[in-house]
């Protein structure tokens, strides 16, 4: 029988590899921003496509990237 | 008397140059003294160039051959050191281990070395240009001050008259930021306008290249050596450039300002809430007609910024996150990086959808206006170390105070300038910010330049400045 080990919020869904206490300083410094973004969520965007539009020919058109 | 040497502007300084009064050997002579006799306590270089020298009697040999450039050629420019450049290493302001850029010329510095302007140095950003201060980078106005970021040194270094313009990046504010709290120009163009190729980037959407200068005209100067498409950029556009010098001198009777109270008028410093209104009262009485405009969705704004930014940086950072490098980051540096992790994919998308609808919303607003005019901040530069400061009569922290007015025209890409409009009562330099339409420069650096030649803001000097050059002559 196989088991599945339950997934840590963290670690394996956000993929913060990062010791306990440094997890818990990092959740105390997002809660302000957390507070804004969930004033974002609130918002019903439904309707609206972002402005980031898939473009296949842009590849075609640039060239190659030089440097990272 | 004229001028001091080191106190002209591109535009006083060119003509100069050009007709073989004045060489470059001298200009950037008097550039590297100052930097030598004040950069010890401002901190705004963190390289010099190898032999900026060399560069200019390169330049007074072509100049005396009648091959002058144009306005830019032999003067001394400071590059932020997120740009990179083949004649110096580029650190983005990082220390941390393993992490290096190439040594080459990014597509702007070329762009400059090609208009014959000479890089002096490279100036201090915030690492990874995250964050709205600059260490250890001092405001030449009070050196127990922040020069703002994250192109403080850039700010600082042209406040202090060390060089004639600076190079900068915005992504949330950090060209306009800087120039706010140090009383220089900052022009933001719109997104694609200036190529960002080579350039650390920050967030890739939201990114901008532009730069500070001590004048609305020298903006223009540098604007029409940057601007242009660049393939090499996928956010660069293929748009007519105009010649921006001509916005210059020209009337605003008639042009229509708006004003947005929500927001932007809100929870300012009482000295930047006075300052900015004088200067609407100014362009008014210069025939500009004032319309007032709502736009309830500013509030949501915050929130999709900040999800943008850190999702983006991390993704960037992504190789340094799992192999620990962040460790060796600045510890708010590598909070914001180490968090953006917490930004699910679906606020991220929420985010640009909102995105859209801010956009939407400006569109909107300028069928009825030309310029959006706004504090650049709601503050003045802050002690160094504060972390929460007065604003509107509470205590807010600078992280959310300080690019609150800036961010929205990085959210929507469209043109903004900031231009110096008075002082507190602490003698600190307060901005005024006007944005214009996609593209459309010329209307921005028309109103600007309008309010500057009505004042002499941009004229005056920090006294750790102007008291150098009186101890050098005396």
């Amino acid at each position: 029988m196989t088991t599945t080990r339950a997934l840590d919020p963290y670690a394996d869904i956000l993929g913060v590899d990062l010791p306990a206490s440094r997890v818990k300083e990092n959740v105390e410094a997002f809660a302000r921003i957390a507070a804004e973004i969930r004033k974002l969520r609130s918002l019903d965007l439904t309707a609206v496509h972002p402005p980031i539009v898939f473009d296949a020919t842009l590849v075609y058109r640039r060239p190659k990237a030089q440097d990272p | 008397m004229s001028d001091p040497l080191w106190a002209r502007s591109i535009d006083t300084l060119a003509p100069d140059i050009r007709d073989g009064k004045l060489s470059a050997v001298r200009v950037i002579e008097t550039a590297l003294e100052r930097i030598d006799a004040l950069d010890g306590r401002i901190n705004a270089f963190i390289c010099r160039a190898p032999d900026p020298l060399g560069a200019a009697r390169a330049a007074d040999r072509d100049i005396s051959a009648g091959k002058w450039r144009g306005p830019l050629h032999g003067l001394p420019v400071a590059i932020k050191d997120n740009y990179f450049t083949a004649d110096m290493p580029t650190t983005a302001g990082t220390s941390a281990a393993g992490i290096e850029f190439p040594r080459r010329d990014s597509a702007c510095v070329a762009k400059l070395r090609a208009a014959g302007a000479i890089p002096i140095g490279k100036t201090r950003t915030h690492e990874f240009a995250w964050g709205n201060v600059t260490p250890p980078t001092r405001n030449p106005w009070d050196l127990d001050r922040v020069p703002s970021g994250s192109s403080g040194g850039s700010g600082a270094a042209v406040a202090a008259r060390l060089c004639v313009a600076g190079t900068g990046s915005d992504t949330g504010g950090s060209i306009r930021m800087p120039a706010a709290v140090c009383g220089t120009v900052g022009f933001k163009p719109t997104f694609g306008r200036v190529s960002r190729e080579g350039i650390v980037p920050h967030t890739w959407s939201l990114d901008h290249a532009g730069p500070l200068t001590r004048c609305v005209a020298d903006a223009a100067h540098m604007l029409n050596v940057l601007a242009g498409y660049d393939a090499a950029d996928p956010g660069s556009r293929d748009e007519p450039v105009p010649d921006y010098t001509q916005a210059l001198s020209q009337s605003v009777k008639d042009v229509r300002i708006g004003i947005c109270r929500r927001h932007f008028f809100e929870g300012n410093q009482e000295d930047v809430e006075h300052a900015v209104e004088r200067a609407v009262d100014d362009l008014a009485a210069q025939g500009a007609r004032i319309v007032e405009f709502d736009m309830p969705l500013l509030e949501y704004g915050l929130g999709a910024v900040f999800a943008i930014e850190l999702a983006s940086s991390t993704a960037y950072h992504d190789v340094s996150l799992r192999e620990h490098r962040t460790q060796e980051f600045q510890p708010d540096v590598r909070s914001l990086v180490e968090i953006g992790r917490f930004v699910t994919g679906a606020d991220y998308l929420k985010a640009e959808q909102y995105r859209w609808l801010l956009m939407e919303a400006f569109r909107d607003v300028f069928a009825s206006v030309d310029i959006v005019l706004t504090p650049t901040m709601p503050l003045t530069a802050w002690k160094v170390g504060e972390w929460t400061v007065p604003v509107g009569g509470r205590e807010e922290s600078v992280l959310s105070a300080s690019w609150r007015f800036t961010y929205p025209f990085n959210l929507t890409g469209l043109p903004a300038i900031s231009v110096p409009c008075g002082f507190d009562r602490g003698h600190l330099p307060i901005g005024l910010q006007l944005a214009g339409k996609p593209f459309d420069e010329l209307t921005v650096l028309r109103v600007a330049h309008a309010y500057e030649r009505e004042h002499d803001w941009h004229l005056r000097v920090p006294a750790v400045a102007s008291a150098e050059s009186s101890a050098r002559s005396a």
